[in-house]
């Protein structure tokens, strides 16, 4: 499926195409593409050509729609109505959601079609998606490497061109990361920008909802359509959108881009420095000023973010005990139900990240971990607007070295954490974030380029976006580990 | 804060997933503990910023409020759905009272 998302809601909504034959078209795509990626858990044809059915009869009463008949890959941790929520562990399995998430709502209304549910590491806890309890995620431009997470399947799904588009969600990096790592766009909004009602909560204060799309256009249009203060999630936030489509075509003339010190630290992958002086260069061609700016605290982001993120996913999860919904594995007593239940049903990544959390918030440790890790937050958000002082936006990589191979970090927790150092510093500070494709190693992986921008300044974002993506000219090639899938 | 590797022992493991309510086999013990405190260890370069250079803590923001007006619940339906043992629209759970606990 090469189409955009634009193009194919132009020519549905126009009657050009009918959303249920672009429907069938992905569902082919995924028939031929899934049993060698393990992007998707749950492929719904019947139900996604019953909602393009709809789109159809939609466009022929006249609805004009901004995402007409256009194809979506949902994580599956993400509410669909009548569609399985697993959070790829087992301690879901068989639970329904009693509705759409908010976002899914918005998507639905202006007309997109819902393919399948993707997969993701266990509660979006990780950088790889090797920790889903049900199968790993492949690489489309290395079959033996990792997509990236904890958005993997969604990432490989759209770099494969099964999808045009997908959603992700993002604590740590977990959009941005795989975006960079499958060499597609991938785009968190600032905390407060997307409703979370209706995903499966991991880190509250740092959980965003976002796309990925193979360009920055189509990334703007489905958060255009998804973004917006909604009375069902507190802290979405009550203020103006904007309009980031009209400034996509903007420019950044003028702008003041700021690389990131921090994210030239020595020991930084020599693929990933060069690559870095070409998206340098990139900027200077588009008419930026381009300098350098500090956050000096982002050396320290993710010692913060696995304390924050922990200890919040240690309170999140106590809800998984076996009453409410999964599998119960123990009626002897109520201690019993609780406890097989969530040894049994998590795997060791969650746990680990639960007894991490846990320790941090317990008696004796809650000063000296989690008072002072979010103590030092604020420290990092300060230091970020004393750098949009002097810059506009922020730029650094965004993945330290490209995509790594599965099982290469399997048995060493702290090296898979490091994978999110550069994308964790936005996350924590609320900053809207995106990831856009700056290149392709010497021996074909692709690598990321991170643009930072203030606190709902979207718009700006997404101009310098589009005009850095314009600049590096990233290959429209289909990537090579997939060369043989039909099209 | 410590930044001893040992602040994380078997012991500070073993109760750790009692208030989780995790089972931490005697077995994996020494896994988990070697793990976790090779994290903890790392975790601790929050102690090497200065102590002046903190603040007083943010205040948290309000929440807003939505208005307090009466709608339908999904919470009702989704226990429906999802309970893995219910009576009558109740979730059952093992007994409590009377149970010893």
């Amino acid at each position: 499926m090469t189409d955009s998302v634009r193009s194919i809601a132009e020519e549905v909504a126009g009657g050009r195409r009918s959303a249920v034959e672009v429907a069938r078209e992905a569902l082919d795509r995924i028939e031929g593409g899934n049993p060698v990626l393990h992007s998707f858990l749950e492929v719904s044809g019947e139900e996604a050509l019953r909602e393009a059915a709809r789109v159809d009869e939609r466009v022929a009463a006249g609805d004009r729609m901004p995402l007409a008949g256009v194809p979506l890959a949902i994580k599956d941790n993400l509410w669909v109505e009548g569609r399985r929520v697993s959070c790829a562990s087992r301690i879901l399995e068989g639970f329904r959601p009693p509705g759409d998430a908010t976002a899914i709502a918005r998507l639905r209304r202006a007309g997109a079609v819902f393919v399948g549910k993707t997969n993701l590491d266990e509660f979006a806890m990780g950088s790889s998606t090797e920790n889903s309890a049900f199968h790993p995620t492949r690489n489309p431009w290395d079959v033996q490497r990792i997509p990236g997470g904890s958005s993997g399947g969604s990432a490989a799904a759209v770099a494969a061109r099964l999808v045009p588009g997908a959603l992700g969600s993002d604590t740590g990096g977990s959009i941005r990361q795989p975006g960079a790592c499958c060499g597609i766009v991938g785009f968190k909004p600032s905390y407060g920008r997307i409703s979370r009602y209706g995903l499966v909560a991991f880190g509250s204060s740092l959980d965003q909802i976002g796309p990925l799309t193979r360009d920055v256009s189509d990334a703007a249009r489905l958060y255009r359509v998804m973004a917006g203060v909604d009375p069902l999630d507190s802290t979405a936030a009550d203020r103006p959108v904007g309009d980031p489509e009209g400034a996509l075509e903007s420019g950044i003339e003028g702008m003041r881009v700021g690389f990131l010190e921090e994210g030239e630290a020595e020991g930084l992958d020599p693929r990933v420095a060069e690559n870095l002086e070409a998206c340098r260069e990139a900027f200077l061609r588009a008419g930026a000023q381009v300098g350098t700016v500090s956050v000096p605290r982002a050396a320290a982001a993710i010692a913060i973010y696995y304390v924050v993120a922990s200890a919040e996913a240690s309170s999140n999860l106590a809800r998984y005990d076996g009453v409410r919904y999964g599998p119960r594995r123990s009626e002897a007593d109520l201690a019993s139900l609780y406890a097989e239940t969530r040894t049994q049903g998590f795997g060791p990544e969650v746990k680990r990240r639960i007894l991490l959390g846990t320790f941090a918030l317990s008696s004796g440790y809650y000063e000296a971990y989690y008072g002072r890790a979010m103590r030092a937050r604020a420290l990092l958000s300060a230091d970020f607007e004393r750098a949009f002082e002097s810059a506009d936006l922020i730029v650094c990589p965004s993945i330290p070295a490209p995509a790594f191979r599965l099982g290469e970090k399997v048995d060493d927790p702290l090296q898979m954490y490091l994978s999110d150092v550069f994308t964790v510093p936005a996350s924590l500070a609320g900053l809207p974030a995106i990831s856009v494709p700056s290149g392709l190693t010497p021996e074909g992986l692709p690598l990321g380029l991170q643009i930072m921008a203030g606190r709902f300044d979207e718009e700006r974002l997404f101009a310098a976006a589009r005009a850095f993506e314009r600049e590096i000219g990233f290959p429209d090639e289909i990537p090579r580990g997939i060369r043989s899938l039909p099209s | 804060m410590s930044a001893d590797r040992r602040t994380v022992t078997p012991e500070v493991v073993r109760k750790v997933a009692e208030l989780a309510r995790l089972k931490v086999p005697e077995s994996e013990l020494s896994i988990w503990t070697d793990q976790l405190a090779r994290i903890v260890s790392y975790i601790d370069q929050i102690a090497q910023i200065p102590e002046q250079e903190f603040g007083r803590p943010p205040e948290p923001s309000a929440t807003p409020v939505r208005p307090d007006e009466a709608q339908a619940g999904q919470g009702f339906q989704a226990l429906e759905q999802n309970a893995p043992r219910r009576f009558e629209g109740f979730g059952v759970v093992p007994r409590v009272i009377g149970s010893g606990q």
